[in-house]
């Protein structure tokens, strides 16, 4: 599409309205996905949309949501949360930084650039960092769910690794919380409006 | 599909009793209505007639048999596990995991049953060696079975033909990966041990599958075995 990249150069960047991230690079199968039509909407899109630009945008869509991650668990790691958290925070700060690193790969000239982000208190509190990394590591699940059918065939296998990393995170920090790290048979999806609207929760500005 | 809750698969209310101990009743009264999920899958599940509409699709059936094999095996092994009384002696948290586990993998035999239609398979004749007699074995062989369907999955999804199925199988391993991260917590283990989760081809997880010889038979001769061999 014509957006495909244009969102992430300094104009998104500079804009403080949470709504720059991710919003104008949604992929619209995604919110088919999520919308619970995605038998008959997929193969629309698929007609509609050449596969690379497609590829390009939701792997620069989840690269956003790497950055925020690696950034947030960095800065966690190094401002020391309590007990386990500080383990938890160095361990998801490897992680995504390899996600990061292997999107950026991937995307080549096209990878969107990393925003700079303003944690406040949540990187720091330990109460308030487990909250986050919660809403944060369910967020990146339920929104690579929502794009796994979508990508290119190639894509999938890599697509999937990170995935189910994402769901062991998630399961992690919420059995820490004492909430249930596996509440669901079947995960769900989240559109990029929905992730959006998700990050929008956090006691934080995302750009 | 909505029907498909947890008061269904769970009919003694032993796990709604163990999340309502552990998490409150209101996260209880949550799972009881939402534990089935994945708008995605159910998806992927409004439009079975995909399946068998295309004939190009028969090597998804193939591969949702396969999975759906491999669901039975786990289904089979937690239920089995269960019934031997060795759920019942683990404290608390560790029960509600195993508990979570039997019925997250009775839920998926169903789902992938109802998706296969007349092309689901029977189950198999399964035999634990034994595995399901103690704590410390049953958590060693859950953890490597969620590893493995996770694996499994991930390694299937770029030969499936049908979008949808894909989508299911996402919304699938993602649950297989929290099992098996929430276990190696149980167990005072870093849950997760690299950045890419491995992903096995078919033939090795054949493979794997064959050496723990769980499986008596994959296509059990009607009344050869008329009585099941794990009754506990």
């Amino acid at each position: 599409m014509t957006d495909n990249g244009s969102t992430v150069d300094g104009d998104a960047a500079a804009s403080a309205s949470r709504g720059a991230f991710l919003g104008r690079v949604a992929v619209a199968a995604g919110a088919a996905v999520a919308a619970g039509g995605i038998a008959t909407a997929l193969p629309k899109l698929a007609g509609s949309a050449p596969a690379a630009s497609r590829d390009v945008r939701i792997l620069n869509y989840v690269l956003r949501l790497e950055y925020l991650k690696a950034a947030f668990y960095e800065e966690a790691a190094g401002q020391g949360v309590e007990g386990e958290l500080q383990q938890l925070a160095e361990v998801l700060a490897e992680h995504e930084r390899a996600h990061v690193e292997f999107l950026r790969k991937r995307l080549g000239a096209e990878a969107a650039a990393p925003p700079s982000f303003d944690f406040g208190d949540a990187a720091s509190e330990s109460g308030r960092f487990a909250q986050t990394a919660l809403t944060l590591e369910e967020t990146a699940v339920a929104a690579y769910v929502g794009q796994g059918a979508n990508v290119s065939r190639r894509l999938m296998v890599p697509f999937a690794q990170m995935t189910s990393v994402e769901a062991r995170h998630a399961a992690w920090i919420a059995d820490i919380l004492e909430r249930h790290p596996a509440p669901l048979a079947a995960d769900e999806a989240k559109s990029p409006d929905e992730v959006r609207a998700a990050l929008a929760e956090l006691a934080f500005e995302v750009p | 599909m909505s029907e498909l809750t947890l008061e269904e698969l769970d009919r003694d209310g032993a796990i709604q009793e163990g999340v309502a101990a552990l998490y409150g009743d209101t996260r209880a009264a949550f799972l009881r209505n939402a534990i089935v999920g994945g708008g995605t899958l159910l998806a992927a599940l409004a439009s079975p007639p995909v399946l068998r509409a295309q004939t190009s699709a028969a090597n998804d059936v193939k591969i949702f048999q396969y999975a759906l094999n491999f669901e039975y095996l786990q289904s089979t092994f937690y239920t089995e596990t269960e019934r031997a009384g060795t759920v019942a002696a683990m404290e608390a948290r560790k029960a509600v995991w195993a508990k979570t586990l039997g019925a997250h993998e009775r839920a998926h035999v169903k789902i992938i049953r109802q998706v296969l239609g007349d092309d689901a398979g029977k189950k198999p004749f399964f035999d634990f060696q034994g595995n399901t007699e103690s704590e410390e074995a049953f958590t060693r062989t859950a953890v490597a079975m969620e590893d493995l369907t996770t694996a499994l999955l991930t390694g299937v999804t770029p030969a499936l033909r049908s979008r949808g199925l894909v989508a299911a199988a996402f919304s699938l391993l993602t649950v297989e990966a929290r099992h098996a991260a929430w276990a190696r917590h149980l167990a005072g283990v870093v849950p997760v041990t690299g950045a890419f989760d491995e992903p096995k081809p078919v033939a090795e997880v054949d493979r794997i599958v064959a050496s723990t010889r769980f499986i008596s038979t994959l296509t059990p001769k009607t009344n050869v075995k008329s009585s099941p061999r794990f009754v506990g």
